[in-house]
């Protein structure tokens, strides 16, 4: 079990980190069209070679059209799809200033409580980017530039909200168990990752 | 309870959910929430909210520069760039105590202004700059406390988003508050170095030092990281030239430092899928609390606790160096929970139009620039102000090994640095309308 | 009083359509209920989300008011974007009121269904501006620029500039950060928002209006029908077609001011000669008849474009 959703978890970081990387060959295709195009309009560019400058311009050297966009849909759904790693491995920031002093009993009652919360809470994120996602198919709502239905780019989101609810709940019902056995199940941080 | 209550009440509820170790980010979103629907009798406003907001708070373009500056970092670090790039700082400045957590200072400075976040700015830097700092012998609490407090200079070293969006609410000059930000962005660069050499004397096992390298070796180091410069240099080279957006910039430095690291052998199979993981897990963590501020935030606005706050310490009648103190005062405290921007939105409507009728002896611009570069400067002590203080516990949640009352010991000193130059400004209007002065 | 409505929006409390429209209807319809009504103002998204969650956020009950652009959200009234066709627009006061009135014919009840409007209006002349100076349009090749609608976007990717649509208060951080170095907006926005001192050119078209974006101002269908009858009629006196001309005026009258402060600040204002703005419209022609096409499965498109015209300048005095 433990192994099947580290191994969840983990695909979806790397999937995500796929989707990184794409958003970040895109933006540099873009950067570098934008500078050819900027190169070929320049004066003494066209004096010097003025057929051949014309000829590139056409075939549409420039930058990425709706790269804006592309990285922002790519983006959202890069962080839900880091979400469930974050989770299966307590990388959440959080503040045990006074809770290390506490015994470690009441410290697995915290844990086991908050993961129980953080699941609930990715539930109902999942449960309500499916409502948005219902709205904005149901008025056909596009993107500026590329007018692709903004509903995909929730669907990709939700699926990987999906994934997150389920590794949270996961994680939380290790707490729980570890709260009930007293034993050590899970280990947090990057050991854990 | 009225509506203002609720929104008072929740700053000690969120404390507490805080220090009994609920992750930050949680525990804002749940407060935000519960309080929501608290104001609004039942959960339906809540959840109609998080139907679009938490879509837009991820797909954010500025925003996506967190991600792509993680996966830089981590390519850096397999890459051996990182280290290439401490072992040169350190060559230079290694002697000297202090020297390399001053680099850093300067690096987060760097980093901040073109970022625009001082949360995410310290959480990048420190991916990078942490285990490099402790790798030379620095203390886990002075090296977290050193890149908390320098993530907050960002602020004031333009393009500043926040000076930008202060310039539009008080309609003052965006290029005359950039200038006057100039002096006070130096003093506070200043003062962190002062505080750095003052910290390492009283506390001298906290930095490692080692006797002067030779010249020839100190330029040996730098002729090993020339790869890395040039990509750091075209990066944040082409940002200020405006080549290219911070996003773009982001993109160019993930792309050129993970072409060197596929060079040097550093990313092979297994470390590739470690860069993924990190950044995975570095990124959900910043933006669950970017989430959080956003919804714990939108709450409060509703309530009218900081709007109501800002109308009662104006209607007391007060002298006007009170009312000023009083409205420092409040937003170092509102700076312990609410992220920088939203509190200018909601706050400087109100005070400003007051604030500004009262005399401080100066016209009406210069005091409008004077004022917002202190606000400005305060909200973000606020981020480092013990016990609250978002980028202290961010910072430190990356650094297992460190407690944070080490953090917090260490981060006093900063916040003294900072303090003393906020009594500074004050006291002498001179210091930040210098500038303006010589040159309009 | 008895009923609480919050009121949401994007620009800040100071810039004119907050100031002088919306604060005004709120301010005239508290007067006019005796108090009963008390309206909540919260400029510059101080509820939360951004710019295109407005329509989201009226529908749901999370604002109970809002006025935003109907361009932010592409694809969910796109009978709207008849107005924003290159130089449809005269002046924003006649245009608006046929804004209204072809709603009311047509998509009042349909687009518009699950809101109770309020207002609709347009801007000014829409213009370009831009860091460097733009005559003709050539001059947009490679400029990263800014357009608010979805219409607009074409128009000006037609028009060889690479656009990126955002909401008008990212405009200036994305000026400011180099992410566009042009934007199109009425003259009346730019003093609020500071783009005379981001960039340094401003493009006119003379009389011609290049080109409008169109507004919502609506209210939550629900709230308004729990109202009390005579609270209702309150809304309803205050709301409509002359609310709409009114709101169309004011933005229109603020571009006087704002292009004052732009030659104060001494930038480079350039005036388009008929001769150079027939070129634009040349240029620019395509996007009518692309739109119509496009258009045609969902709606009468080139009916809408005729009356729309008709209606315009019918009440163009
Ligand atoms: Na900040
Ligand atoms: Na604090």
């Amino acid at each position: 079990m433990t192994k099947f959703f580290m191994t969840l978890a983990r695909a979806m970081a790397v999937l995500g980190g796929v989707v990184l990387t794409a958003i970040m060959l895109l933006t540099c295709l873009s950067v570098l069209g934008r500078g050819g195009n900027t190169f070929l309009h320049w004066e003494s560019f066209e004096a010097l070679a003025p057929g051949l400058s014309a000829r590139l311009l056409e075939t549409g050297i420039g930058p990425i059209g709706g790269d804006f966009e592309l990285v922002e849909a790519g983006m959202a759904f890069c962080i839900f799809a880091f979400l469930p790693l974050a989770q299966i491995s307590g990388a959440h920031a959080s503040v045990d200033i006074f809770t290390s002093y506490m015994p470690e009993r009441f410290n697995r009652v915290l844990s086991a409580l908050w993961e129980v919360l953080f699941a609930v809470a990715l539930v109902v994120i999942a449960w309500r980017l499916y409502e948005g996602m219902a709205s904005k198919m149901r008025y056909g709502e596009t993107t500026f530039i590329l007018q692709f239905p903004i509903w995909w780019a929730y669907g990709a989101s939700f699926a990987a909200a999906c994934v997150a609810a389920l590794v949270g709940l996961f994680t939380a019902a290790v707490r729980v168990m570890e709260l009930a056995t007293g034993r050590t199940i899970l280990v947090t941080g990057e050991a854990g990752a | 309870m009225s509506n203002i209550e609720i929104g008072l009440w929740s700053f000690p509820a969120l404390m507490l959910l805080i220090f009994l170790r609920m992750p930050i980010g949680l525990a804002m979103f749940a407060t935000g929430m519960v309080g929501l629907g608290l104001i609004n009798g039942g959960n339906a406003v809540g959840l109609a909210k998080l139907k679009t907001e938490t879509y837009s708070t991820f797909s954010s373009y500025s925003l996506s520069i967190v991600p792509l500056f993680l996966l830089m970092g981590q390519f850096a670090t397999l890459g051996g760039m990182s280290q290439a790039l401490f072992r040169a700082a350190e060559s230079w400045l290694g002697h000297r105590r202090g020297g390399v957590a001053m680099a850093a200072v300067g690096a987060c400075a760097g980093f901040g202004a073109i970022c625009g976040s001082s949360l995410a700015t310290a959480a990048t830097m420190s991916q990078v700059a942490l285990p490099e700092l402790k790798r030379y012998g620095y203390s886990g609490g002075f090296s977290t406390a050193t890149l908390a407090a320098g993530g907050t200079l960002g602020i004031l070293i333009p393009p500043s988003v926040i000076l930008v969006i202060y310039a539009i609410l008080t309609e003052q000059n965006i290029a005359k508050l950039f200038l006057a930000a100039f002096i006070p962005g130096i003093l506070a660069a200043i003062g962190y170095m002062i505080t750095i050499a003052i910290y390492v004397r009283i506390n001298p096992k906290s930095a490692g030092t080692r006797p002067a390298m030779p010249m020839a070796e100190r330029f040996r180091a730098l002729v090993d990281v020339w790869p890395v410069m040039l990509v750091f240099l075209a990066v944040v080279g082409g940002i200020y030239l405006g080549w290219f957006t911070p996003t773009e910039g982001a993109a160019v430095g993930a792309l050129g430092t993970g072409l060197i690291a596929l060079v040097n052998g550093g990313l092979r199979g297994r470390a590739w899928l470690e860069c993924f993981y990190a950044t995975a897990r570095n990124t959900a963590m910043i933006f669950f609390i970017v989430l959080g501020a956003a919804i714990y935030n939108g709450f409060l606005a509703q309530t009218q606790v900081p709007q109501e706050l800002s109308r009662w310490v104006l209607e007391q009648g007060f002298s006007a160096w009170t009312v000023l103190t009083m409205i420092l005062v409040l937003y170092l405290i509102f700076g312990c929970l609410m992220d920088s921007l939203s509190m200018i939105l909601l706050t400087i409507p109100i005070f400003f139009p007051i604030v500004s009728t009262l005399d401080f002896g100066l016209g009406p611009e210069e005091f409008a620039i004077w004022f917002g570069i202190i606000v400005l400067i305060v909200v973000e002590v606020g981020l480092i102000t013990p016990p609250v203080g978002m980028n202290l516990f961010v910072i430190n949640s990356m650094d297992r090994e460190t407690p944070i009352s080490r953090t917090y010991g260490a981060v006093m000193y900063f916040v003294g640095s900072d303090i003393l130059r906020v009594i500074l400004l004050v006291l002498f209007p001179g210091i930040t309308l210098g500038l303006l002065r010589l040159f309009h | 009083q008895e009923v609480t409505l919050k009121m949401h929006q994007f620009l800040p409390a100071q810039a004119s359509v907050p100031k002088h429209v919306l604060d005004v209807w709120a301010d005239k319809v508290e007067a006019d209920s005796d108090g009963r009504i008390k309206i909540e103002r919260y400029p510059s998204m101080q509820l939360g989300g951004k710019p295109p969650e407005l329509v989201d956020q009226v529908l749901d009950g999370v604002a109970d008011i809002v006025w935003t652009l109907p361009g932010y959200t592409p694809g969910r009234f796109p009978s709207t974007e008849v107005f924003e066709l290159p130089f449809m627009e005269t002046n924003a006061e006649a245009t608006s009121r046929a804004y209204w009135q072809l709603a009311e014919k047509h998509f009042m009840d349909t687009e518009f269904g699950d809101l109770k409007m309020l207002g609709l209006w347009v801007h000014g002349p829409g213009l370009i501006h831009s860091s460097e100076p733009v005559t003709e349009p050539a001059d947009l090749n490679g400029v990263k620029l800014r357009a608010p609608t979805r219409v607009t976007n074409q128009l000006f990717t037609g028009l060889g500039a690479t656009t990126v649509g955002l909401p008008v208060p990212a405009v200036p951080e994305a000026l400011s950060k180099g992410v566009i170095d042009a934007t199109v907006i009425p003259w009346e926005v730019t003093a609020s928002l500071k783009v005379g001192e981001l960039v340094k050119n401003h493009t006119e078209f003379g009389d011609a209006s290049l080109y409008t974006a169109t507004f919502i101002f609506a209210m939550n269908k629900d709230k308004y029908e729990a109202l009390p009858d005579d609270l209702k009629k309150v809304i309803d006196d205050n709301s409509g077609e002359d609310f709409s001309a009114f709101a169309g005026k004011v933005m229109q009258d603020y571009d006087a001011p704002a292009r004052q402060v732009a030659v104060d600040l001494g930038n480079n204002i350039i005036e388009l000669t008929p001769e150079q703005v027939q070129v634009w419209r040349d240029a620019s022609a395509g996007v009518e008849k692309a739109w119509v096409e496009e258009m045609s499965g969902r709606i009468d498109a080139q009916a809408l474009v005729d009356e729309a015209r008709a209606l315009i300048e019918e009440n163009t005095k």
